[in-house]
């Protein structure tokens, strides 16, 4: 009878150990990450929990099929075919491309064209395109900013999946897709009830759930001013479900002549931006109820941290006032600025922390 | 009452292997869990090729140079105890040379052109790192 009790339990330790080798259920420990090079940029899955194999799978599946749509490179692509149609005509475009043409309108109009799609050729006459650097002339920049602007593209009303352009108009959603492909992740984390993962597209940070141990995820904010260390930070967010957008002067730039152009190109000139910024940081919460309709937060932090730069912080600081007492939408700023100091907007000042080597002065804004 | 001791219960050969498989049993269950590591292993630079992992070098001690390619592209990287450095690159944005000396778990150096991607994990950790870097 002993025999029989300890042979059972040594049954049971076999048992245990072939649990111990299984995929575990828990979704403290359950992993799986992911790197992808898609879209000009470095992305980082990494997702937690029973599904977190299919789910970054499907997500580096999403990416492609819509890089596949996006891209200005490949002549296949919806944007691709849509610049070369002749002016004026309805080119046939898929509905993830259709629906980022109208929020790129959306938001140009809201951010009266401080955020634009159709900066295209200018970028390109700067050489950002193709990585040829170069400064074109005044000249240059006037005739060109002449196919500039939102309402040189048309979306039909009636025609769900069609849009045309004006003569010389060329578009580029490269401001908005890596927004809305963290829109689409959030989506699948979703579905695959996913209880926790971080998800990286470089200026493009979703965190979802909290860390393993049950506190807020650390989101460091890249310093501009010391752009090439790998650990030099403007300051640090704890963040649970929420998309942080980062745009700066330094993520992009080439020297001539002693000066620094960068790629963020203000509509209404033609040059970089110079406004007094080196960094936008945009947050938004992600509120995890299907039935919330909010879709679009990581959109929208894209297109704003584009546009808020362009517009600098006088110009931003009034935006964000403006949007929270009409409750349009609900988002936070960090602004780095030229002069040394980090602005942070009242709604996420209890979730900030400066980094105290940094060398800034911190201010919170209400 | 004497006890007597029942020739039944009396230890033989089968429980002797009974106890025997108990045992290591017990010892693979032990190995298996704290085989795991929490990321407290030795740091170790993971190359990726084109999203293929190609080599892990543990930092322990120096590795030296090595040299890799990916779409036509040449990386020099120097493997230092506690560090990776890419010393030269032949590609035309210097990205990674800019990106300096990578020392701590989850920092990484990529070359977008080469489509190479060197990552560091394990090491001690360290609380005050962020989880993920956004610019």
């Amino acid at each position: 009878m002993r025999r029989l009790t300890v042979l059972l339990l040594a049954l049971a330790m076999l048992a245990g150990l072939t649990a111990c080798g299984m995929e575990p259920a828990d979704p403290n420990t359950a992993q799986e990450s992911i790197q992808v090079i898609a879209m000009d940029t470095v992305m980082t899955f990494s997702i937690y929990g029973e599904k977190s194999t299919h789910a970054v799978y499907a997500a580096e599946d999403e990416v492609r099929r819509l890089e596949g749509l996006l891209s200005r490179t490949d002549p296949e692509s919806d944007v691709s075919r849509l610049n070369a149609a002749p002016a004026g005509e309805a080119v046939t475009v898929s509905e993830d491309t259709r629906s980022l043409l109208e929020m790129a309108r959306f938001y140009a109009m809201m951010t009266e064209g401080a955020f634009d799609c159709t900066l295209a050729p200018v970028s390109s006459a700067w050489g950002f395109t193709e990585e040829s650097f170069r400064v074109p002339s005044r000249t240059e920049l006037d005739g060109l900013l002449q196919h500039v602007g939102w309402e040189k593209f048309q979306l039909p009303e009636g025609q769900n999946l069609t849009a045309s352009h004006d003569e010389g108009v060329e578009i580029d959603l490269g401001g908005i897709a890596k927004g809305y492909v963290t829109d689409v992740i959030a989506g699948i984390l979703e579905e695959n009830h996913v209880p926790r993962a971080t998800i990286s597209l470089g200026g493009n940070v979703l965190v979802w759930g909290d860390r393993p141990d049950g506190t807020p995820w650390r989101v460091g904010i890249q310093d501009p001013a010391r752009a090439d260390a790998a650990d030099g930070y403007a300051g640090f967010l704890s963040l649970t479900d929420a998309f942080a957008v980062t745009s700066g002067s330094y993520q992009r730039y080439f020297e001539e002549d002693g000066q620094r152009y960068h790629h963020i190109i203000d509509p209404a000139t033609g040059c970089p931006a110079d406004s007094g910024l080196t960094s936008v940081t945009v947050v938004e919460k992600r509120e995890r109820d299907a039935n919330s309709n909010i879709l679009g937060s990581g959109t929208e932090c894209d297109a704003l941290s584009t546009a808020l730069f362009v517009m600098g912080e006088e110009k931003a600081l009034e935006f964000w006032r403006t949007e929270r007492e009409s409750r349009q939408m609900s988002f936070d700023l960090v602004l780095v600025t030229e002069d040394g100091r980090v602005v942070v907007t009242d709604g996420i000042a209890d979730v900030f922390t400066p980094d105290e080597t940094s060398g800034y002065a911190y201010e919170t804004v209400s | 009452m004497p006890m007597r001791r029942s020739p039944k219960l009396r230890p033989n050969g089968w429980d002797a292997l009974v106890i025997l498989a108990v045992v290591l049993l017990a010892a693979a269950c032990a190995v298996t869990v704290w085989g795991r590591g929490g990321g407290t292993g030795e740091l170790t630079a993971v190359v990726s090729i084109d999203g293929r992992e190609v080599e892990r070098v543990a930092l322990g001690s120096a590795a030296g140079e090595r040299v890799y390619a990916g779409n036509g592209y040449t990386l020099t990287v120097d493997f230092e105890p506690g560090g990776v450095t890419v010393r030269e690159a032949d590609c035309p944005t210097q990205d990674c040379v800019h990106t300096g000396t990578i020392t701590r778990s989850g920092q990484s150096i990529v070359c977008l052109p080469g489509r190479i991607i060197i990552q560091l994990t394990g090491g001690p950790a360290d609380a005050s790192a962020p989880d993920v870097v956004i610019g």
